[in-house]
């Protein structure tokens, strides 16, 4: 049994993340999100079948590019090479939206190949504003940048999240990718105020949302895509959509990938609460 | 302190133990709990190669079992650094890695196994080529076709071993029709296909790999046939070539 489509009026609306578990279904079913988002470094093939699927449901729907692999916060070790193979990909798949993660990820001669906390000072501000506005150069188009969720934190910040991400979009012309799970696994890591952070983002620069499961442990919250979203997760979706008015916005699941039913109910759940908001006065972008 | 040096001591404490001290300082959390998060990161580090790794490789994990791969991968990882944000891409120095680790000895058909599974997972995103079709072959006098030169299936790729390697390997794929091969006391040779958009493996021929050895090379038809047929006298033509149109391995004719 299929849901009948639901395809928000709102330009782009909701969309889920694209997972190969998924491709069959979606390619042989008519279009049942507004919008698909694909990990850029999972088709940097020349060939084969993941790029087959994803050129097919281009033609389809709207495709947003997520990176994961620039590490665009590395102070050594970062790769032009690797922003040539992203740009190869948008100009295959010309992405509605392209985004990647305030982070960092290299040192010289190794990858960690995961999303690594900065710390928040101006001289990682510095960085990250040369890195943006060389991939926006070379991409020619506008780059979201996300938040990332953080074990630890530095001392000595210059900046909250919030702030830092303010001064990078307004330096760099980029668009913050704001993802609200994250400022929630921060809030329980760290003790940072999650809606104070939602509060203190300029909503004029806010080009997505972003919202995920997370796993509670003994040591940290793990930001690990692999559940529904939580009610204190889909308070602070909420609050942003307040904030910011309507965003295009993400359900992200990447482990334990459930029948993609269960995708498409998380987003009717995230359209719902987005409508409900955008019917208050207080709503309008 | 710098973004580069702490970065640099970051990366370092992930690979291999205890903190820089000047790490500790310009860290906000303190105490146990400082190194209880950079020890999840470094959880987070191993995660990613043995994922990878197992992504690339799962024959090689079947045969050695899951606690030994981790290990594996965390001895690879460790010596071998990722080169590239491109997990698809940890692993390209995996066989050699095997060949000489010690706790591997023990298998010694193991280090062909992993380049097998390399050439495979390159083939799964090699660029697409559609088969010759038969048709197109049906109209092609035989002098035209042994003065002809072929181009291959880009995804195509080949493995001789001393090992059944691609009897292994086919006994390991989830729907496998085919038990694990009694004796390992022989070699084979892995033909890497892809017809499909899935790459496979299927055993081949020394005179097969001969003949395929001098089409990839630029070597027309005939010459490639004089090699299959030096390397053995029954070589069978005809039928090798319905096979290669079957497989996708022949995609253009020139």
């Amino acid at each position: 049994m299929q849901r009948p489509p639901t395809i928000s009026r709102s330009p782009l609306g909701v969309g889920i993340g694209l997972r190969p578990a998924h491709y069959r279904e979606l390619l042989a079913r008519e279009r049942c999100v507004d919008w698909l988002e694909a990990h850029t470094e999972n088709y940097f093939g020349d060939g084969g079948y993941d790029l087959h699927a994803l050129m097919r449901l281009r033609e389809r729907y709207p495709i947003s590019l997520h990176g994961v692999g620039l590490a665009l916060g590395s102070a050594a070790g970062y790769s032009i090479e690797h922003l040539q193979r992203v740009a190869a990909l948008v100009r295959r798949i010309d992405p509605v939206l392209i985004s990647e993660h305030l982070c960092w990820g290299a040192i010289d001669g190794r990858n960690f190949n995961d999303l690594l906390p900065l710390p928040m000072t101006r001289e990682a501000l510095d960085l990250m504003s040369e890195r943006v506005m060389q991939m926006q150069d070379v991409l020619q188009k506008r780059v979201l940048i996300e938040n990332v969720s953080s074990y630890l934190r530095f001392a000595g910040d210059d900046y909250g999240e919030a702030g830092f991400l303010n001064a990078l979009a307004g330096r760099t012309g980029c668009g913050i990718l704001l993802d609200v799970n994250n400022l929630y696994v921060n809030q329980c890591n760290h003790g940072d105020d999650a809606a104070a952070q939602i509060d203190a983002i300029a909503p004029e620069h806010v080009g997505e949302i972003h919202v995920a499961g997370h796993l509670v442990t003994d040591l940290a919250v793990i930001d690990h895509h692999g559940a529904r979203v939580a009610d204190a997760v889909w308070e602070l979706y909420e609050r942003a959509s307040q904030h910011c008015g309507a965003v295009p916005t993400l359900i992200e699941w990447d482990t334990d990938v459930p029948a993609l039913g269960v995708l498409l109910d998380e987003a009717e759940r995230a359209r719902t609460r987005r409508d409900v908001c955008a019917q208050g006065e207080s709503c309008a972008a | 302190m710098r973004l580069e040096t702490l970065q640099a001591d970051f990366g370092t404490t992930l690979l291999d133990g205890s903190p820089a001290p000047a790490l500790l300082l310009a860290l906000r959390d303190r105490g146990a709990q400082a190194l209880d998060r950079l020890i999840l990161y470094r959880g987070n580090l191993h995660t990613a190669w043995e994922k990878a790794l197992a992504n690339a490789f799962p024959v090689v994990r079947a045969l050695v079992g899951e606690e030994f791969f981790g290990g594996l991968a965390r001895a690879y990882g460790r010596a071998c650094p990722s080169t590239s944000g491109d997990l698809n891409r940890f692993g390209a120095s995996f066989a050699g890695f095997v060949s000489a680790f010690e706790p591997a000895q023990a298998l010694p058909y193991l280090c062909d196994v992993v380049a097998l599974e390399w050439a495979v997972h390159c083939a799964h995103c090699a660029p697409d080529a559609a088969a010759l079709l038969r048709e197109r072959m049906a109209v092609i006098s035989p002098h035209t076709l042994l003065t002809s030169r072929f181009a291959l299936h880009p995804a195509c790729g080949w493995i001789e071993s001393r090992f059944p390697i691609a009897s292994i390997w086919r006994a390991h794929q989830p729907a496998a029709a085919i038990e694990l091969p009694e004796s390992l006391d022989r070699g084979e040779c892995a033909l890497i296909v892809r017809a499909d958009w899935r790459a496979e493996v299927v055993e081949s021929s020394a005179a097969e790999i001969a003949a395929l050895e001098q089409l990839r090379a630029g070597v027309d038809m005939d010459g490639a046939i004089g090699a299959a047929m030096a390397a053995d006298s029954g070589f069978d033509f005809a039928k090798t070539m319905l096979r290669w149109l079957d497989l996708a391995i022949v995609v253009d004719i020139r």
